[in-house]
């Protein structure tokens, strides 16, 4: 192919662009869509999603002032009434362009698109999605992955709260475009995540709402799957089912682009498990560390060079090195607070931001809070200034859950 | 529990041989339409209408740049001029595919302004369109498309990097992100597209 004839204006303006493209793989947030805008500063609002606690009051979403130079940091600024209650509100993700959030209640089905570019600092509902259970066939949406002009969302299980869960895609401002069938070999549904460098996608498998639904006494160990699907990303293809451990959750492909594998969190297993490409298109899946109790998040350090992994019920958060991803060691450990679950890292690396609910169905303690971490050369540490207590709201508790940064 | 390590059936061959038969490929979604878009060519000063080139039976690709842009607009243009000679020697390049871009900031790229950046990006005039107007009717287009532009901290205007695929019946077939877009995975999507042979996945 010949060379276009570019003149010195345009040169430069590629040469910006090539720039500006390779500072921001060194130094960028982790564990959000490859195709979602990357915050470019740091951050000064966190966003979380809150369940009221009993389930009697709407749930809402909080915006905390995490701008370190603003008096009110550390501190509530702003609560959006979602106009229901019960939903219980969970995941969400960032529209490709980072205007919109779309954020979804794995009991009641429903996704709120919610704008966070006229004021970044007072999201507003721009539309309630009430009938995507009849849409899609599925319920319990749980993982809001952006793709250029619109959302991939997986979910949990079929509309009737059983098997088989699958995914499907809507527009930006939320019209249906398609679902997107899993093999029936892999009938569970959980997280996904793309590595488009690769052209491959990975999903991972949980349980149902007839499962999840229930109180945790009361759930079937049986009902959980434990397979990680590979799909042919162009075509939504699946071209692999390869068994984990026990509800394996989130999926982590390595930063790097050249990098052919990834890490996921098996939850009633107790341990990592890295899926990596043979080099002859096939992968395999195979446990390389065990964590404490209850793995529930998995996230990564922009260096690729960390995991961060949240046991829910061993109450700590640890970090692993996996500069060799076939023998991560273990570098640190936090106790933030009771239950850690959901954890944001920042584009930097240097603070994480952690919550600890998991599920109303779940949980085991009621001190919900939000919390700071940092992140440094001899390991993690609890900020002991950084304290959001998320059980004196007038409509009570609520339990804080997913968390997004701006 | 049994070890599962599963090819899919019917699958293993295409993980070894490249893409799925013609009707099993399902690359392409119906993802809405595409607005009606109405502006002025920059290069000849003629009024452009996107829904010429579906009366032509023509796929379109759509971007959204602006001339004093130092960020993606550079890289998406000489991205897209790459898919121009890629498709060039397809020989689908002008008699199956125009390529269409809007500027994001009508007041600084008027007509003459945009016409020289289109010829600094070698941008064929035969059927690469570089379109822009009036702000008001500029703006409505860009809004149509769920796309925005506005200055940013730096003083720059901030805009999505989106670049969209247009089948002959009007329809969005695909949006495309600037860092992971490769001229040949858009030569086969306008192939696909032409053939009819994967229809829209629903």
């Amino acid at each position: 192919m010949v060379a276009p004839p570019l003149r010195s204006p345009a040169l430069l303006g590629l040469a910006l662009a090539i720039l500006a493209s390779s500072a921001a793989t060194t130094r960028a947030e982790t564990c959000l869509s490859p195709y979602v805008k990357r915050l470019d500063r740091p951050e000064k609002y966190l966003y979380v999603f809150c369940v009221d606690a009993d389930a009697q009051e709407n749930d809402f979403i909080i915006t905390i002032d995490v701008d370190r130079t603003s008096p009110s940091f550390g501190s509530i600024i702003h609560r959006l009434d979602l106009g229901t209650k019960g939903n219980e509100t969970h995941h969400w993700g960032f529209t490709d362009d980072r205007t919109r959030i779309w954020a979804g209640g794995l009991f009641s089905s429903r996704i709120w698109i919610v704008d966070v570019a006229t004021d970044p600092a007072a999201p507003r509902i721009e539309r309630v999605l009430d009938d995507v259970p009849e849409q899609t066939g599925l319920s319990g949406p749980h993982t809001y992955y952006a793709l250029p002009g619109r959302m991939l969302i997986s979910f949990l299980g079929a509309a009737d709260g059983g098997l088989p869960a699958a995914l499907a895609e809507f527009t930006n401002d939320g019209e249906f475009i398609r679902r997107i069938d899993q093999p029936e070999e892999a009938p569970y549904g959980y997280d996904v995540a793309v590595k488009p460098e690769r052209d491959r996608m990975v999903s991972s498998s949980f349980t149902p709402k007839r499962n999840y639904g229930k109180p945790f006494a009361e759930m079937s160990l049986s009902d959980f799957g434990d397979e990680l699907v590979v799909w042919d990303f162009k075509t939504r293809t699946p071209i692999q089912v390869m068994e984990a451990g026990l509800a394996p959750l989130e999926v982590r492909w390595s930063l790097k682009p050249e990098n052919d594998y990834g890490f996921t969190n098996c939850a009633l297993d107790n341990s990592i498990y890295l899926f990596r490409g043979k080099g002859d298109g096939s992968y395999e899946a195979k446990k390389v560390a065990d964590t404490a109790a209850l793995p529930a998040d998995l996230r990564q350090s922009p260096d690729d060079r960390y995991l961060y992994v949240s046991c829910f019920g061993g109450d700590e958060i640890q970090q692993w090195d996996v500069t060799d991803p076939e023998r991560p060691v273990l570098a640190s450990t936090v106790v933030p607070c009771v239950q850690p679950n959901m954890m944001h890292v920042t584009f930097d690396g240097k603070r994480m931001y952690v919550t600890n609910s998991l599920l109303s169905t779940l949980d085991r303690s009621g001190n919900f809070c939000v919390r700071l971490v940092h992140v440094g050369p001899d390991g993690m540490k609890v900020d002991p200034f950084f304290d959001v207590d998320l059980t004196g709201f007038e409509s009570g508790p609520a339990r804080g859950h997913d968390m997004l940064l701006n | 529990m049994r070890r599962r390590v599963q090819l899919m059936v019917g699958l293993s061959a295409a993980l070894l041989c490249g893409p799925s038969p013609a009707g099993e490929d399902r690359r392409l979604a119906d993802i809405g339409p595409a607005p009606e878009t109405a502006l002025t060519e920059a290069r000849g000063g003629e009024p452009f209408r996107l829904s010429d080139l579906q009366s032509e039976g023509k796929v379109a690709l759509v971007s959204f740049i602006y001339t004093t842009c130092n960020g993606s607009c550079p890289a998406t243009t000489h991205t897209m001029y790459r898919v121009q000679e890629a498709l060039k020697e397809a020989g689908l390049f002008g008699d199956r595919v125009e390529f269409v871009s809007i500027t994001l900031d009508p007041k600084t790229d008027r007509p003459e302004v945009l016409a020289r950046y289109a010829d600094i990006f070698a941008a064929d005039p035969d059927a690469w369109h570089f379109l822009t107007g009036e702000p008001g009717e500029v703006a409505g287009v860009i809004a149509s498309w769920d796309m925005w532009a506005r200055v940013g901290p730096t003083g720059t205007l901030d805009h999505p990097s989106r670049i969209f695929l247009v089948d002959p019946g009007g329809r969005q077939r695909e949006i495309y992100n600037l860092q992971f877009l490769e001229p040949e995975a858009v030569v086969a999507d306008v192939r696909a597209v032409l053939d009819g042979a994967d229809g829209p996945a629903r």
